[in-house]
């Protein structure tokens, strides 16, 4: 049996996912609830279906390709049961609206490094491929047979991950990954808790870890009104980087709004619509973060 | 880097100067009444050759327009401005209409034309003079040199009445040149009353009139006044100001080694003289271009090219058009500039490949020296420099051609009978049989094409005889021929296309949703089409989602793709004009035919309105490129931009999330390199701005491929809601702001 993994997006030519241009893999499944998630359909582990209403046309082109009964038209209106969903992904390609996606699918480790390497020509100047998610070291053996691989191919290979795994799952990429985007959300654990779903102290132990490891980090750090966007919180995650060594470049990722993809798979209840932090505001986080790091040896993006 | 060098009171004035000019009346005549005693003397030349007609009315012309020299512009002003009322348009008219009573062909070009099967007509925008020639020889200069070619062809007894009446219009045309330089110099000198800038002005002007031009100043003042003669007065022939880092370079240095000008002067000059084209705005637009290769190896790029690409982003004009010619050594630090002007919204800058330039112009056998130094003659197009002519004779609208195959040669928009009879769609069985129809329908219209151009084109020198273009280029005068017509060593005509792309998505759709998937019959597919999909919406957009679409790197497609245009390439190039020189494939739509033929091109299988427009260039139709740009590069790299030797353009569009920060800039110049690997040979970036994002709320199914994407996420743009589009379209405008 070929090793597999769920992807529920290919981002290609992606340019703010590691150095240089990149092709990146969104494997699906998240251990963490983050209140702000951005990308919401990759928390489930399974293959899901989305629903975007208003590019809806109520054709009913689904409903007739649908063996599982999850279409159905209600006076000009489409409705959709996706408890009943199978993924088959037949709606999908029916869809004269192109208003119904299909999140997740199966791909084994030599498709995947075939898309990755359709795009090597493009990966001169330090580009290749990065492994993100949901979190893509719960699928840390798919990512290990994939990155040995692509190390053999010459790619180079960055991992981005929240940290919320075993050290086993680190352990299995570390002879292959040439570097890691780790997310860092918060230095204070109830607050952590309270916003993520869960304890920050397996993460902050394997960024120690992994700071030991010989391997560079960029740590991503989502700036998130209200949450860890004041002084004090700021303050406490820059003491905490600036203890570890590996890490070579913080970079702050302004909050975005992304409602329209909680609804189309049907999470409307948890979307959290947060006021998006202020240029100035953002502008005052980076001074912060430049007085408490050691610039320039860390780089600090926005 | 100094302050804006162009102020507030002079902006004003070089703006208008084209716009809304004010003459003094006393300076010469009005255009009106020029406009009437050229007729009357054009009457009384009726029997002089062509050329001596027209360089009598430009003698005319450079006598009695009114001018002007002021103290708010380094540059002189012509009343003559306006491509409406250019004064020797009736000319160009009356003698092509003499021309076109003449043509047997008459009626193909009007059929072909008036069906929009193929764009059919003489062109005459496409002329660059010989710079270099220019630069070194001066006005003077250029009549000594054609007075000698005229000499020794007397010498050897070989003048011919033809040979003669050449000889004689460009020594009457740049005769005039120097008198009007003479009118120029005086007025000002008249007018100065002590100002140091008009005294600087009449000071160049004369030296122009003795000789070649000395330090940059005179460099950029004879560009100028060189461009209005032939573009204003002689009529259309200075398209590009050619290579002016280059060229200028061995003036600028001059300058500063012996302190003629500082670099704040020199900014200044550059700056009033891009404003110039700035204010004349003409729609087709004027280029310049940067860069290219030295005979060393090394790049073009010097610190001039840095200084001039700086004026230009400060003034913050759209014209005149950039182009980069850009090598494996052009330094990062150059390109990387023009990539940031462009993501903050300049979007006149194009780059152009030399590897792959090489590649197409070895394939007609240009040589090494040909190509280094090629001129860019338009929009992207390229020819031998000071060697090469090229007109663009034809532009085949591809997607006509499968209305062609439907109705077995006959248009149904015109109802015009084209003749060649493929068989009616009922005998067409599988696939295959309709794409070889469409080849044939494709190879009956080229053969068209060719017969008008060949014919018109026997023409062109009778129609606008380019008597300052001439004057430049060596070849010319020593045959004695037209440069714009067969004087020059290369005297090609190129063919375009529009609706590549569109061609291949519609034959891609009847392959699969009639021969492979056969959800209707060719009948009534046709039926459907000819009823512009009324009734038949969800056929509509099935064939517009259909995923075989050019663009995306799907095998299948890009096979098609890339045998049509070989095809096309096999079937252009190389064969015999009636200029001495052959013909070229081109991969170039010149706007607005994407529009013209979209609108006269029923409904297509690829989901496409009737009316709607076609693709252009070796772009993916509108929306249909959803796998993202690095899947579009490969796709049109697929074909081989050599079989293209006219050109082979691509737009490339990207949200401005995507090009933010030094990783934007650097994933920039990452594409740009690839492509330029891959021998694709121009690239235009556009960083969709606010405008077009609400275009794309509006139509989105023109933007399917569209994505914004930031850190650690992306999110399809038409998958927005409308109050999330609309704060995205807000950030663009900060970004761009």
């Amino acid at each position: 049996m070929p090793t597999t993994a769920t992807v529920f997006e290919i981002k290609r030519c992606a340019v703010h996912d590691g150095p240089g241009v990149r092709t990146t893999l969104f494997l699906k499944g998240c251990p963490l609830r983050c209140r702000w998630c951005h990308n919401p359909e990759g928390i489930a582990p399974g293959p899901q279906l989305a629903y975007y209403d208003h590019k809806c046309l109520a054709c009913g082109e689904c409903v007739s390709v649908c063996e599982a009964n999850v279409h159905s038209i209600i006076d000009g209106r489409h409705v959709v049961n996706t408890a009943s969903c199978t993924a088959c992904g037949k709606c999908v390609d029916a869809c004269l609206g192109r208003s119904l996606r299909l999140y997740g699918q199966n791909l084994t480790v030599e498709h995947a490094r075939q898309i990755v390497l359709e795009d090597r020509e493009f990966y001169s100047g330090g580009g290749g491929v990065t492994l993100s998610g949901g979190e893509p070291l719960l699928q840390a053996g798919f990512c290990a047979e994939l990155l040995s691989w692509l190390k053999q191919d010459g790619i180079h290979c960055a991992v981005d991950t929240s940290g919320a795994v075993g050290w086993q799952a680190f352990q299995k990429v570390l002879p292959h990954a040439d570097t890691f985007l780790y997310d860092v959300k918060h230095a204070d654990d109830s607050k952590h808790q309270q916003y993520t779903g869960q304890s920050n102290s397996r993460i902050v132990d394997n960024l120690r870890r992994l700071s030991e490891c010989d391997v560079p980090i960029e740590v991503r750090i989502p700036l998130i009104t209200g949450f860890n966007d004041d002084g004090k919180s700021i303050d406490s995650i820059g003491a905490l980087l600036s203890e570890l060594r590996g890490v070579v470049a913080v970079r702050l990722l302004p909050y975005h709004h992304a409602g329209s993809k909680y609804q189309a798979i049907g999470l409307d209840a948890l979307m959290l619509a947060l006021e998006e932090p202020s240029s100035v505001r953002i502008e005052e986080i980076a001074a912060q973060f430049k007085s408490l790091l050691d610039c320039p040896r860390v780089k600090l993006y926005v | 880097m100094s302050s804006i060098s162009v102020c507030e009171g002079d902006r004003a004035y070089v703006c208008n100067k084209f716009k809304a000019p004010v003459f003094d009346p006393a300076t010469g005549l009005d255009n009106d009444t020029i406009m009437q005693n050229l007729t009357a003397l054009v009457d009384d030349l009726k029997q002089q050759p062509h050329p001596v007609v027209k360089a009598r009315a430009f003698e005319y012309v450079a006598r009695h327009v009114r001018i002007d020299v002021s103290p708010h512009d380094w540059f002189v002003a012509f009343g003559c401005w306006d491509g409406k009322a250019r004064p020797l348009n009736f000319l160009l008219s009356r003698w092509d209409e003499e021309v076109n009573t003449r043509l047997t062909t008459l009626p193909l070009i009007q059929d072909l034309n008036r069906s929009a099967v193929c764009y059919s007509n003489k062109d005459f925008y496409h002329s660059v003079p010989d710079w270099d020639a220019v630069f070194t020889l001066g006005f003077p200069g250029l009549l000594g040199r054609a007075r000698q070619y005229r000499r020794q062809r007397e010498a050897s007894e070989t003048m011919t009445p033809q040979a003669q009446a050449y000889f004689d219009g460009v020594e009457i045309t740049y005769t005039a040149i120097l008198e009007m330089l003479q009118r120029f110099r005086d007025h000002a000198l008249s007018r100065a009353f002590g100002n140091e800038r008009m005294l600087a002005c009449a000071q160049c002007l004369d030296s122009l009139t003795q000789g070649p031009p000395a330090n940059t100043y005179e460099v950029l003042q004879m560009v100028y006044v060189f461009f209005m003669f032939g573009e204003y007065i002689d009529l259309i022939q200075v398209r590009s100001l050619g290579n002016l880092d280059r060229t200028v370079y061995p003036y600028y240095r001059r300058d500063l080694q012996l302190g003629t000008y500082t670099e704040a002067q020199i900014r200044e000059f550059f700056s009033y003289f891009l404003m110039q084209w700035a204010s004349i705005d003409a729609k087709y637009g004027h280029p310049f271009y940067f860069g290219g290769t030295r005979p060393d190896g090394g790049s073009e790029i010097n610190d001039l090219s840095y200084l001039i690409l700086d004026e230009f982003d400060k003034l913050d004009i759209c014209s005149p058009k950039l182009q980069i010619k850009m090598s494996p050594g052009t330094p990062t630090t150059f390109i990387d500039k023009a990539v940031d002007m462009i993501r903050r919204g300049h979007s006149s800058i194009v780059f152009l490949c030399e590897p792959s330039i090489r590649r197409a112009m070895m394939g007609y056998g240009a040589t090494e020296q040909e190509i280094r130094l090629c001129d860019i003659t338009g929009c992207y197009e390229f020819v031998p420099h000071a060697r090469g002519n090229c007109t663009i004779v034809a532009c085949l609208n591809m997607l006509k051609m499968v209305e062609l195959v439907m109705y077995d040669g006959i248009d149904p928009h015109s109802g015009i009978d084209f003749g060649c009879r493929t068989g009616s769609i009922e005998m067409l069985q599988t696939f295959d049989d309709f794409y070889k129809a469409y080849l044939r329908q494709l190879d009956q219209i080229i053969e068209s094409a060719m017969l008008c151009a060949n014919e018109f084109e026997k023409y062109l020198s009778d129609v606008n005889p380019a008597l300052v273009l001439s004057g430049t280029i060596e070849n010319s005068l020593a045959t004695a021929r037209d440069a714009y017509h067969d004087g020059c060593v290369y005297n090609i005509s190129s063919i375009l296309t529009s609706g590549f792309a569109s061609a291949i998505d519609a034959l891609m759709s009847i392959k699969e949703h009639v021969f492979e998937k056969r959800i209707l019959s060719l009948e009534q597919l046709r039926e459907v089409l000819r009823l512009n999909w009324k009734g038949h919406e969800k056929l509509r957009l099935k064939m517009l989602n259909a995923k075989c679409k050019y663009g995306n790197g799907i095998d299948a497609v890009d096979t098609y793709a890339e045998a049509l245009a070989r095809y096309l390439g096999s079937k252009i190039n190389l064969r015999p004009n009636s200029r001495g020189g052959f013909y070229i494939a081109s991969m170039h739509t010149p706007p607005p035919y994407h529009l013209a033929h979209g609108q006269k091109t029923g409904a297509t299988p690829d989901g496409r309105m009737a009316g709607e427009e076609v693709s252009k260039n070796i772009s993916p139709t509108m929306g249909a490129d959803t796998n993202g740009v690095t899947a579009l590069i490969r796709s049109v790299t697929r074909m081989d931009s050599a079989m293209h030797p006219g050109d082979f353009p691509l737009d490339v569009m990207l949200h401005p999330a995507t090009v933010q920060g030094d990783d934007g800039l650097f994933a920039m110049r990452t594409l740009l390199n690839t492509y330029m690997q891959r021998h694709g040979v121009a690239i235009q970036f556009n960083v969709f701005d606010a405008r077009t994002l609400l275009d794309a709320q509006t139509h989105p199914e023109k933007y399917q491929g569209l994505q914004v994407r930031v850190c650690g996420w992306n999110v399809h743009f038409t998958d927005m809601s409308r109050k999330e589009q609309d704060m995205f379209i807000r950030r663009a405008r900060n970004i761009r702001e």
